[in-house]
């Protein structure tokens, strides 16, 4: 084998054969390898020296020039060496400072003035656009649309819980439980639909009057006693989250302009039958007073807050 | 021919190498197709038509079983099996053994399978199976370690090849990771859950240690074992250097144990045991690397054989995604480029540069090498390897540089700030930049995928062919003895 490397004449197999051909030259380690190896020894004796690296029984080596000064919660400030929750608390940290101003005074100032000063208005789109996005998006939707029949619609004129800065803010920190009771037992069939044709004759659609005079006559009377939440005019009471029947906004019954009378009253007369049972959680405790407020200013003017 | 071929399979037992190398193929066929299927999964969720078995949490872990263990597994099976005998010019020890080591692995891959698609885990990557097959591998892994050791004792060589010295390892070392790792009290006796015997994060630790050690033993270690007897012999030429095969091996073996803890970086592990990961990962790129040099090196003199060889283009091609994972890995394993690379499809890429150009790509070559030799015949079609060589090596690019795209990028997304120090982008907003990658990433799986299929099939047809030749030269040979009779 070795007659055939004549042009490597000074490399030799260690003069083992297996499997037939099998052998190995004996080729010195490849020098660029070999100083490349100390390199990386190198690298990481100097790693082991600045940062905490070899366990001491119950201690470690701390590593050397290495000291992060960070500030806890209750102000007091530590000096530690380098460590990763340190490092993270002085990240934060630090870019709390920054923005430390502007967030003080958005956490003083009324919703009118965030509104009214370029600065603030700018810096809480800012922050409410990813906060929006992490929080509230899932149910209500990137642009605030909803879905029809589960999510309310944040993006339009209509307030199921009312639309000022106080209410929403409201809205955000306690969370809502939207109710209205089930009417399957406590009206017959010719009565829900009785009730369900005055509903849509509220929102101008064009109904049997007959059957809207009745419907109305349940609604506004023992029978149904819709009136408590939703009005004698059918406008709604937002202290009870009852909507405003009037405004052609429908949220959970879907009712649309384009379709038919018939269907339109299934679709309301199925919401009378089964009754509302919704809730958005509670975010007091999951954001902070400064997080709730901008995602009120944002909110607020997504849909013409009022 | 007939006599030759009677006389290796009674020296040599085939049988076993055989079995084992075609469900390497069987279960890397079906591995990648899950593959596809969840990558598609991932660009089209909709794909995973609401039926709970096919979800991508349950196949995720059925694609890396069967490709991991399945047919990553049964390719080091039937190599190492190979290897062995020849290289210790013996038979195998315990035919029954062996035959339980085949039977225990197939039932313990494919009860994996099944049982994850029902949905039962132990929830830890890479060794979800739970403690029932947990046993069954234990089983049969010592049994493996046992026939390796009695087969290297009859060898009738007075050294062992550097092969087997890394096979070795790799049987000793994964016995040792898996019953570790594994350590667990089951709920009851007729329950498939099963509580951990470690707590905390030093249970995070030992699953990350058994992790990277699987990559470092299992998919490195083993695989250079295959490499050092493929390669040398489909050149036809010595190995580059024996001295560096000593030192990289000491090296990489001392080295890889400590470095599991860099998949836990930046989390509640004591930050000196994330230094010592990351610095160990460092160490470790030239020991990593010697084994490519001695591979690629041992081509020198021969590269021309790269242009008329489509077995040595896979084998060389391996080496190369070889030497650049093991760049790759310790690059990754800093802190500070795992801050921006962890949690990100670069991570996904980087397994996949070193699975599928590095393991898949060695196993390809050596099964091309194997066949013909373990049923006396010619390769069916040298054509078909080309077209597979091309079909993979595209795949894996697009594979490749699609999740570095998407891995560095959704990384940058996910810690970028607006001039006012604030989050630029939701989640949201990165998952949906993602879908066109992950288009990319699947087309790639897919090219990967048509590969090894146009493999299995040139595969069918060499067994077919040998069947063929053999029938014919027995026909041949009865004909010639009944006209030596008639005469």
């Amino acid at each position: 084998m070795s007659s055939k490397e004549t042009h490597k004449p000074a490399v030799q197999t260690t003069g083992h054969a297996w499997d037939g051909d099998l052998q190995e030259f004996n080729n010195p380690l490849p020098r660029w390898w070999l100083w490349a190896f100390y390199a990386t020894v190198v690298f990481a004796v100097i790693y082991w020296v600045i940062y905490p690296a070899w366990p001491l029984g119950r201690d470690y080596t701390k590593g050397l020039f290495n000291t992060i000064t960070y500030e806890t919660s209750d102000g007091r400030q530590v000096e530690t060496h380098w460590n990763t929750r340190a490092r993270f608390l002085r990240e934060m940290q630090a870019a709390r400072a920054k923005q430390e101003q502007i967030l003080q005074r958005l956490a003083g100032v009324p919703y009118q003035e965030i509104a009214a000063d370029r600065e603030l208005s700018a810096f809480a789109y800012s922050m409410a656009k990813v906060l929006f996005a992490d929080n509230c998006a899932a149910c209500h939707q990137s642009g605030g649309a909803g879905v029809a029949g589960l999510y309310p619609n944040l993006a339009d004129d209509a307030w199921l819980w009312g639309g000022t800065y106080a209410e929403i803010e409201q809205t955000i920190r306690n969370g809502r439980r939207g109710f209205m009771p089930s009417f399957a037992r406590a009206l017959d069939e010719q009565q829900l639909d009785d009730v369900a044709t005055f509903v849509l004759s509220l929102s101008g659609f064009e109904v049997d009057p007959e059957a809207a005079r009745r419907g109305g006559a349940i609604f506004n009377g023992q029978a149904g006693g819709c009136y408590y939440c939703h009005t004698h005019e059918g406008t709604g009471m937002t202290s009870q989250g009852a909507a405003n029947l009037t405004d052609a906004v429908w949220t959970v019954a879907r009712v649309q302009a384009t379709a038919g009378v018939e269907a339109n009253k299934e679709a309301v007369k199925a919401v009378i039958r089964k009754g509302i049972q919704r809730e958005m959680p509670a975010w007091a405790g999951r954001l902070d007073d400064t997080e709730i407020r901008i995602l009120t200013f944002y909110v607020h003017q997504l849909g013409g807050g009022q | 021919m007939a006599v030759a071929t009677a006389g290796a399979a009674e020296q040599y037992n085939y049988d076993i190498v055989r079995k084992f190398t075609v469900m390497a193929v069987v279960w890397g066929v079906l591995g990648m197709l899950v593959g596809v299927y969840i990558a598609s999964e991932l660009a089209w969720p909709a794909l995973n038509l609401d039926i709970p078995y096919i979800t991508f949490g349950r196949l995720r872990p059925v694609h890396t079983t069967l490709v991991i263990f399945g047919f990553g597994g049964s390719a080091l099976f039937a190599t190492s099996y190979y290897v062995v005998q020849r290289t210790c010019q013996t038979r195998l020890y315990g035919d029954g053994l062996a035959e339980f080591t085949f039977w225990g692995w197939q039932i313990a891959i494919g009860a994996a399978a099944v049982s994850y698609m029902l949905g039962y885990t132990q929830a830890r990557e890479y060794a979800e199976m739970v403690w029932p097959i947990d046993i069954l591998i234990a089983v049969t892994w010592v049994i493996y370690f046992y026939i390796y050791v009695q087969t290297l004792r009859r060898r009738s060589q007075p050294h062992i090849y550097v092969a087997n010295w890394f096979f070795i390892a790799f049987i000793l070392a994964t016995a040792l990771l898996h019953i570790f790792n594994n350590m667990e009290v089951p709920v009851s006796l007729f329950s498939l859950k099963s509580y951990s015997l470690h707590a905390g994060v030093q249970d995070a630790m030992t699953q990350w240690w058994y992790g990277h050690n699987a990559v470092g033993f299992f998919l490195t270690a083993a695989f250079l074992g295959m490499m050092y007897y493929f390669v040398p012999k489909q050149a036809g030429r010595p190995v580059y250097s024996y001295r560096l095969s000593i030192i990289h091996f000491w090296a990489l073996i001392f080295l890889y144990m400590w470095v599991g803890a860099h998949h836990l970086h930046w989390t509640a592990l004591p930050d000196w045991t994330s230094t010592l990961a990351a610095t160990f990962s460092i160490l470790l790129l030239m020991p990593s690397w010697g084994g490519m040099i001695n591979g690629i090196m041992t081509l020198s003199g021969a590269w021309d054989k790269l242009r008329t060889d489509p077995v040595i283009r896979f084998l060389i091609v391996a080496l190369s995604f070889y030497g650049m994972s093991t760049f790759e890995g310790p690059l990754l394993s800093l802190k500070s480029v795992n801050a921006l690379s962890h949690y990100t499809d670069w991570t996904v890429g980087h397994v996949h540069m070193g699975a599928l150009g590095w393991v898949a790509m060695i196993s390809f070559g050596s099964l091309y090498h194997l066949v013909p030799r373990l049923w006396n015949t010619t390769l069916y079609s040298l054509r078909l390897v080309y077209l597979h060589f091309w079909l993979a090596t595209i795949g894996i690019v697009l594979y490749i540089s699609a999740m570095w795209g998407a891995g560095i990028i959704q990384g940058l997304m996910l810690r970028a700030f607006d001039e006012y120090g604030n989050l630029a982008y939701t989640f949201i907003e990165s998952v949906a930049f993602l879908h066109k990658p992950y288009v990319v990433r699947a087309a790639g799986g897919a090219l990967f995928v048509t590969g090894i299929i146009v493999m299995a099939y040139n595969i069918f047809m060499t067994v077919r062919k040998a069947r063929r030749e053999e029938a014919e030269l027995e026909a041949r040979l009865a004909a010639k003895m009944a006209r030596a009779a008639a005469s």
